[in-house]
């Protein structure tokens, strides 16, 4: 039998409802042959998938990036077969076996939805909500949902929850409507009902799986908190005896999650489309409000995890004003796919640092500088440099290992310090093997990657995406180093979070630019590639492009 | 460049040998991965290495639109520009030109095109390729060629012949003069279309400047002609051409196209083929081309070849995860492009090794019932191999012959 229980603890001191906390999260696993645990300090970061892959990321190089652990997948995309295909692997951890994720790194959690798919879906029913994969709508009903989980054995399970993904803003029925079926449906899910016997579940010693739990309301402060009372709520009789020995929902609730994309599009709607600054401010502000508001009634220990922040901005505001521990860095993953590097850093490098011949990002208007680099503009064709000015590169950093001054961090990311694999293979038995060069790899640079990005060549996005990971991983650790200092300097965080607003602009405008871009190469490549096809009509040569 | 014949095969043609060029040795009989843009499709140079591979070929007529010889010189050259670290190859740039660009006219000073950016006309000279490749650094450089289409009949061939060895001279003097001849060899271009006489003639007059290239690769073979011709230009070109420099046979990629090559005395190929067809979801196997695509493998959780030494078959990343995201995420492509190009390097390296052991014979026999035992052996490999002492068939008599070209091509429905 194997088990792996998820357990998150705080520091003593920051058991507070609403602020700033570090914590750790771990996930055990005992079962016939591995006995490991993999950790996550908190705050932290979550990687999203797409089809169930990392996008741009092959397995060899998800593999080698250690900050890749938590990983979020949603199961819509395997809907158009029935049955869905990860249900029929075999093996003792059947999500991981499939999707190639390592046991002893990667914890999966599964729910039904992506979370940053927001179009609009046909109403959920009463028991079921709708889903999209490649052929169209699928209905997903508690039920089949446990069905699945018990059988893919991710490690993390999110409850089906009602979430309305239809036009904004919701009624007042329509709320209570969402948030009875989400209360059900997590019963459903915490009972006895539809489980597998014991033996195969991937339960935790408890006996209980990893549940985490959206928290439901929409952008009704009370409809919120009445959510999170149905959770704490001891019950009585026929219910109780559901979930037994479970007294309330939330003791089989691991942790809660908020997914943003929802509130937001119906803040939108009720009070118009936002796209200055300060708007985003009061929207961060907005959403903060509305996760206290589920949070104020429940347990301040648990995990709370939020997907959807679209700004290392709002990640800061939601850690100081909210206390959330995990994020999705969806955001920073979709910047490679539109030729984006990041370039900043938290706490803000001090000003005495030297940037040692790398062009720093833009600085806008308002006097903020960019987060990173649309590396499609061609200022960069000619840009030697390594990807982000403040960090180094592994080579630049080994140059200037005796130097201990003011020194750049490193990036150890597969762009700025490529490392050679441990392995290379051999297809022969007269092949000389042969010694890896001992001096570091040079960084790729941002020509290069203009280059790729010019002429669609896929490699940009993975060097982009393996970048901009490890930028957000040193973001998340300046997060927990400046919290940790924070003990014995309390006003440190809130202060370098109002440094780090007012040196920084909000991405907004930086995607913009990158995104227009990105769609210019794309709809040329597709004229292009319509002529040559015209051209080669008949047989002609085959031309790589 | 430093050439060395390690072992040749006691039956068919095939050798094994050594080249050292300025960044390692690559072991030939050897297929070469295109990175046209400077990058294998969604592989980092790393990973490429990690593969085994240790010569790929940059093409010139992209590299000098995009990044262009500025930025190539600012960075020193391609190697660096896309951080590889072994053998590197680089096309003269012409025969993208006739294909890709409508407007190209040939003059006796070069090939006259309207530049795809502004549409100024642009010459590309023998002297200008040269200077360009040697910016760009590749370990082996081309001449430029004069190309012409294999289906073209008349004078039109015999005159590209000429001006291709009037061009290699053209070629050989920039590249004697530039001080770069140690670490960068130029290749001479066989041409002469599929004529066996201006093949011929074109031989004697390339052997004839032996002392001043490198190597030869055979042109003009660009798979519109009829195989049974194919072949036979390649064995009459790899018969004649010196011992001592190695062959390279440009645009081949299938595998059985490349074992032929092998057989007939051709050490080197190229093609866009195994990463081209990897982004449609056909994976290479021993038991022929898998279309990933087909409903077929929706549900089947082995994967491509549990043989297989490649990061995709290690991992034991299965059919239907790859059905599951072909086509729709990039990785998916990375995981094919990865397993391809091993299945290409296997399949060389498989045949180095029998040709040093002395089994190349029985190699091919194996390759080709593993390959095509169901659907039938090409008629053109049976008679191509048959013509240096292999006889396919051999002990299989209820063996099935096919007239047609190719694999068992398994179509998306
Ligand atoms: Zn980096
Ligand atoms: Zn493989």
């Amino acid at each position: 039998m194997s088990t792996s229980a998820l357990a998150f603890s705080l520091l003593p001191s920051d058991i507070a409802q609403f602020s700033p906390r570090l914590g750790s999260l771990s996930l055990r696993r005992r079962d016939s042959s591995t006995s490991s645990v993999i950790e996550i300090k908190t705050p932290n970061f979550t990687t999203s998938t797409s089809r169930g892959v990392i996008p741009h990321l092959s397995r060899d190089h998800v593999r080698s990036i250690k900050s890749i652990r938590w990983t979020g997948v949603p199961f819509e995309s395997f809907l158009d077969r029935v049955p869905p295909v990860p249900v029929l692997q075999t093996g003792s951890a059947p999500l991981h076996t499939f999707l190639g994720y390592d046991r002893g790194q990667h914890i999966l959690a599964m729910s039904v939805r992506d979370p940053f798919d927001g179009r609009d879906m046909p109403a959920n029913g009463k028991d079921h909500i709708s889903a999209l994969c490649i052929r169209g709508v699928r209905k997903v009903t508690p039920s089949s949902w446990k069905s699945y989980f018990y059988s893919c054995k991710p490690d993390v399970v999110v409850a089906l929850s009602d979430v309305p993904y239809t036009q904004a803003p919701q009624s007042q029925k329509r709320l209570q409507k969402s948030i009875e079926r989400s209360t059900v449906w997590l019963t459903h899910l915490l009972s006895k009902s539809d489980a597998p016997a014991a033996a195969s579940s991937p339960e935790a010693p408890s006996g209980r799986p990893n549940v985490l739990v959206n928290l439901v309301g929409g952008t009704d402060e009370r409809a919120r908190a009445a959510f999170s009372e149905n959770l704490v709520e001891i019950l009585q009789g026929k219910e109780q005896e559901q979930i037994s020995p479970l007294r309330t929902l939330d003791e089989g609730v691991t942790g809660y999650q908020f997914e943003l994309l929802p509130l937001r599009a119906t803040l939108r709607a009720e009070y118009g489309q936002v796209s200055q600054e300060q708007d985003s401010t009061s929207e961060a502000g907005q959403l903060s409000a509305l996760m206290r508001a589920s949070l104020h009634s429940l347990p301040s220990n648990k995990l709370r995890i939020t997907y959807g922040s679209q700004t290392p901005h709002e990640i800061l505001r939601f850690i100081r004003d909210v206390g959330v521990d995990l994020f999705d860095i969806d955001w920073a993953q979709r910047a490679a796919s539109i030729g984006v590097t990041l370039d900043f850093r938290f706490p803000v490098p001090k000003t005495s640092v030297q940037y040692s011949v790398c062009v720093q990002p833009k600085t806008r208007g308002v006097g903020k500088a960019d987060i990173g680099h649309n590396l499609f503009n061609f200022d960069y064709a000619h840009d030697h440099s390594r990807l982000a000015s403040t960090f180094l590169d592994g080579e630049a950093f080994l140059a200037t290992q005796n130097q201990n001054s003011d020194k750049l961090p490193c990036c150890h990311c597969g762009a700025c310090t490529p490392q050679p694999f441990a392995s290379t293979l051999l297809h022969d038995q007269v092949t000389e093997v042969r010694e890896h060069p001992t001096s570091p790899i040079p960084p790729y640079t941002r020509s290069y990657v203009h280059h790729l990005l010019h002429t669609h060549e896929m490699s940009s996005h993975t060097l982009l995406v393996m970048h901009n990971i490890a930028v957000m991983d040193a973001f998340f650790s300046g997060i927990r180093e400046v919290l940790q200092k924070s003990h014995s300097e309390p006003d440190l965080f809130a202060t370098e979070v109002d440094r780090f607003l007012s040196t920084y602009a909000e991405p907004e405008t930086l995607f913009a630019e990158a995104e227009k871009d990105w769609a210019k190469v794309e709809s040329e490549r597709g004229k292009g590639r319509l002529a040559r096809e015209k051209q080669n009509q008949g047989g002609g040569e085959v031309e790589e492009g | 460049m430093q050439f060395e014949i390690v072992a040749k095969c006691h039956t068919t043609r095939a050798r094994v040998s050594r080249m050292k060029l300025a960044h390692g040795v690559t072991m030939l009989p050897t297929f070469m991965p295109v990175a046209t843009q400077a990058a294998i499709k969604g592989l980092t140079a790393q990973q490429v290495e990690a593969l085994g591979i240790n010569l790929i070929l940059n093409n010139t007529y992209h590299l000098n639109l995009r990044p262009g010889m500025n930025i190539l010189k600012e960075i020193g050259g391609a190697h660096r520009f896309q951080n590889w670290r072994h053998n590197l190859l680089t096309d003269s740039g012409g025969f993208q030109l006739v294909s890709l660009s409508k407007f190209t006219k040939i003059t006796e000073e070069g090939a006259l095109f309207s530049s795809p950016f502004d549409g100024e006309p642009t010459m590309l000279t023998p002297e200008e390729s040269m200077s360009i490749q040697h910016t760009i650094g590749a370990d082996i450089i081309m001449q430029l060629d004069d190309v012409v289409s294999s289906l073209t009949v008349g004078p039109r061939v015999e005159e590209a012949m000429w001006r291709t060895i009037r061009w290699l001279d053209r070629c050989i003097e920039t590249h004697d003069k530039s001080g770069k001849k140690d670490v960068q060899n130029l290749f001479a271009i066989v041409q002469g279309g599929l004529d066996p006489e201006l093949r011929d003639k074109c031989l004697d007059e390339m052997i004839a400047r032996r002392d001043r290239v490198a190597g030869y690769a055979i042109g003009g073979l660009s798979g519109g002609e009829e195989k049974d011709v194919f072949w036979r230009i390649i064995k009459q070109c790899a018969a004649k051409l010196p011992e001592d420099r190695p062959r390279y046979s440009m645009g081949i990629g299938f595998a059985e196209d490349l074992l032929v090559c092998v057989a007939l005395g051709v050490d080197m190929a190229d093609c866009v083929f195994p990463t081209r067809t990897a982004r449609f979801g056909v994976a290479l196997t021993f038991q022929g081309p898998m279309n990933l695509r087909l409903g077929k493998h929706a549900a089947d959780f082995r994967p491509i070849d549990e043989s297989c030494p490649c990061p995709t078959c290690t991992d034991k990343m299965s059919r239907a995860i790859l059905h599951h995201t072909i086509t729709l995420e990039t990785a998916a492509a990375h995981a094919i492009t990865q397993h391809n190009l091993v299945f290409q390097a296997r399949l060389m390296g498989g045949a180095r090794d029998a040709i040093v052991n002395g089994t190349f014979p029985d190699y091919l026999k194996t390759f080709f019932k593993n390959y095509f035992g169901e659907a039938g052996y090409p008629e053109w490999c049976v008679n191509a191999l048959k013509s240096v002492g292999v006889d396919l068939l051999e002990g299989n008599p209820g063996a099935r012959v096919q007239a047609g070209a190719g694999a068992k091509w398994e179509r998306v429905e």
